[in-house]
């Protein structure tokens, strides 16, 4: 009797261990490499912690309000909401526009799929690299644009304090297309047919059945896609750092150029304090991005 | 029909029009990497006089070498890893009912708006001690455990039909071996979909490696690449143009080789994300 019962414990403390073996290795990883390291820097965002030499002192928000009246991190906070702003329609709408040419039934629509994913595969230093050759004054694309009248004379639109920011946005849109085509094909895949045909039959050409149909049925991927691309273009680095270096003149220094500073100049908990600012944006933009469609999809339904 | 056929080609023209954008940047990447030494970088689009120079100079004199050995071994840690933790996190999250996996999947699911950039110096710091600086290991921490793989794998385990699970507890199978010979198979295309996520990441991975490497025989491709492209006014833009398209190669062929399960295997974590 008493036996059959501490089997049963056992069996119930095995039954119970269980979920936690599962998830054992994934907690002590990302306790370690993500939990801490996240606690640590929202601790470290009120000290005055010097990493080399491991002291600190609690100084509250005085970091904040260091990094608020510097004139460098507003610049490079109006710099990131410009890049995301100039970003978030080319994420929308130009990978929309790819995967409804590779949603046809055509026999080669498997290949350009491929080939229009190529981008994201791409690791991001060989990206920034390409894309500064290309931007380069003597380059092809800089012929090209001079050839079709866009400017008079060559110019780099890197180097160039207007364009720069708009320049690097562009770059960022390339690398995207293949990823976010990928979640709009899922999406178109998943519209009935039927509404196409019955719009047809009613005599909708294939423009107003893109606006009427298509468009509505991808709000979930809109919204997904923005969100992504919020998060994603907070977080923007390389293509800035190793084309611009957040030049001319500031014009390309973003958040993430200013943290990236003040680490290299181990002002780690400036960096902290500017780091939580970008949490702030990043789960604000979500928000109100959220918010929006989720407005839109309930005016869909009414 | 003559409409037809008409509409065809201009769709036709489109998407070619749209693959020079896509592939057309590597296409010039490549040309410029093919110019001898008496071509100047930008002088026609085509090389006139074909080389492999470009690239057997940056294994003999970019030190390529080193980087790709170990930028493979990163990949070679970081994949596996990931494909096994993140499925094991992901079955519990999905399959077995247990109190806190609310709470657990919650805090997971918060940390991927994060920015890296927020917690990269206590990381570093962390990396420090526990004596990770400069070493392969130390390179894939961001890796070998991802909420995203966590979240991607659990969309998918989601989607398995209880009963197939049922009639393998029947014949006696405990919990490990359901997930491994019966839920694993299942979800084989969002597996591959993770590896190649977590390969191209970590292949191409810049910052991380940039902080966390100070010594020259650890850099990965990125950072060689990058610390090559340091005196890019110099003439050495075609070898880096061939170390550039050699870094691009592995990537391309991995997926390439996998992307057909890869295209169904987005397809249906997208549709839940």
């Amino acid at each position: 009797m008493s036996k059959t019962s501490f089997t049963q414990t056992k069996r119930k403390m095995i039954r119970h261990l269980t979920p936690w073996l599962f998830l054992l290795p994934s907690i002590i990883v990302l306790m370690t490499f993500l939990i801490i390291p996240i606690i640590e820097a929202f601790r470290w965002s009120v000290l005055d912690y010097k990493i080399i030499a491991d002291t600190s002192e609690f100084v509250g928000l005085d970091n904040f309000k260091e990094i608020f009246s510097d004139d460098m991190f507003w610049k490079a906070f109006v710099n990131t909401i410009l890049f995301v702003v100039i970003v978030l329609p080319m994420n929308i709408f130009l990978p929309m526009i790819l995967a409804v040419l590779v949603n046809q039934k055509l026999r080669t629509v498997g290949l350009f799929r491929v080939l229009y994913y190529v981008p994201v595969v791409t690791p991001i230093v060989v990206t920034a690299l390409m894309w500064k050759m290309l931007y380069s004054q003597e380059s092809l694309l800089s012929t090209l644009i001079v050839k079709l009248g866009i400017v008079d004379s060559p110019i780099n639109f890197l180097t160039n304090s207007t364009t720069a920011l708009i320049a690097v946005a562009f770059i960022t849109a390339w690398k995207g297309l293949g990823y976010y085509m990928i979640m709009y094909l899922a999406n178109l895949q998943s519209i009935p047919n039927q509404l196409y045909e019955s719009a047809s039959i009613d005599g909708a050409n294939g423009i107003q059945q893109f606006t009427k149909i298509t468009m509505p049925m991808l709000t979930p991927s809109i919204t997904l896609v923005s969100v992504l691309t919020i998060v994603n273009g907070l977080k923007v680095f390389e293509e800035i750092a190793l084309t611009t270096n957040g030049g001319p003149a500031g014009a390309t220094t973003t958040l993430v150029m200013y943290i990236y500073d003040k680490f290299v100049n181990l002002d780690v908990s400036i960096a902290s304090a500017a780091g939580i600012v970008l949490l702030a944006l990043a789960i604000i933009g979500s928000l109100i991005q959220m918010k929006l469609t989720s407005k839109r999809e309930d005016d869909l339904r009414a | 029909m003559k409409t037809k056929a008409g509409k065809k080609i201009f769709i036709y023209v489109v998407m070619i029009g749209i693959t020079l954008v896509t592939v057309g940047p590597f296409m010039y990447t490549l040309f410029i990497a093919l110019k001898a030494p008496s071509q100047g970088i930008y002088d026609g689009l085509l090389p006139t006089d074909p080389t492999i120079t470009n690239f057997i100079d940056a294994f003999n004199k970019a030190n390529f070498g080193t980087f790709l050995w170990n930028t493979i071994i990163v990949t070679g840690i970081a994949v596996p890893l990931n494909i096994l933790f993140s499925s094991l996190a992901g079955y519990a999250l999905s399959r077995i009912e247990f109190k806190g996996r609310g709470i657990v999947l919650t805090i997971i699911i918060s940390t991927m708006t994060v920015p890296f950039q927020l917690y990269m110096a206590p990381l570093f710091q962390i990396a420090g001690d526990l004596g990770l600086r400069n070493t392969h290991l130390g390179l894939t921490v961001l890796q070998i455990s991802t909420a995203f793989g966590i979240y991607f794998m659990r969309q998918a385990f989601l989607n398995i039909p209880k009963e197939l699970e049922e009639s393998a507890y029947l014949d006696g199978a405990n919990r490990f071996q359901v997930w491994f010979k019966v839920a694993m198979p299942l979800v084989k295309p969002t597996i591959i979909s993770l590896a190649i996520y977590t390969f191209t990441f970590t292949w191409g991975d810049y910052l991380w490696p940039l902080i966390n490497t100070t010594e020259s025989s650890m850099y990965t491709l990125s950072i060689g690449l990058a610390q090559m492209s340091q005196n890019f006014d110099g003439g050495n833009l075609k070898l880096i143009s061939a170390a550039s398209i050699l870094t691009t190669i592995p990537s391309l062929l991995i997926f390439i080789w996998l992307q057909k399960h890869f295209i169904s295997g987005v397809t249906e974590g997208a549709v839940k994300g």
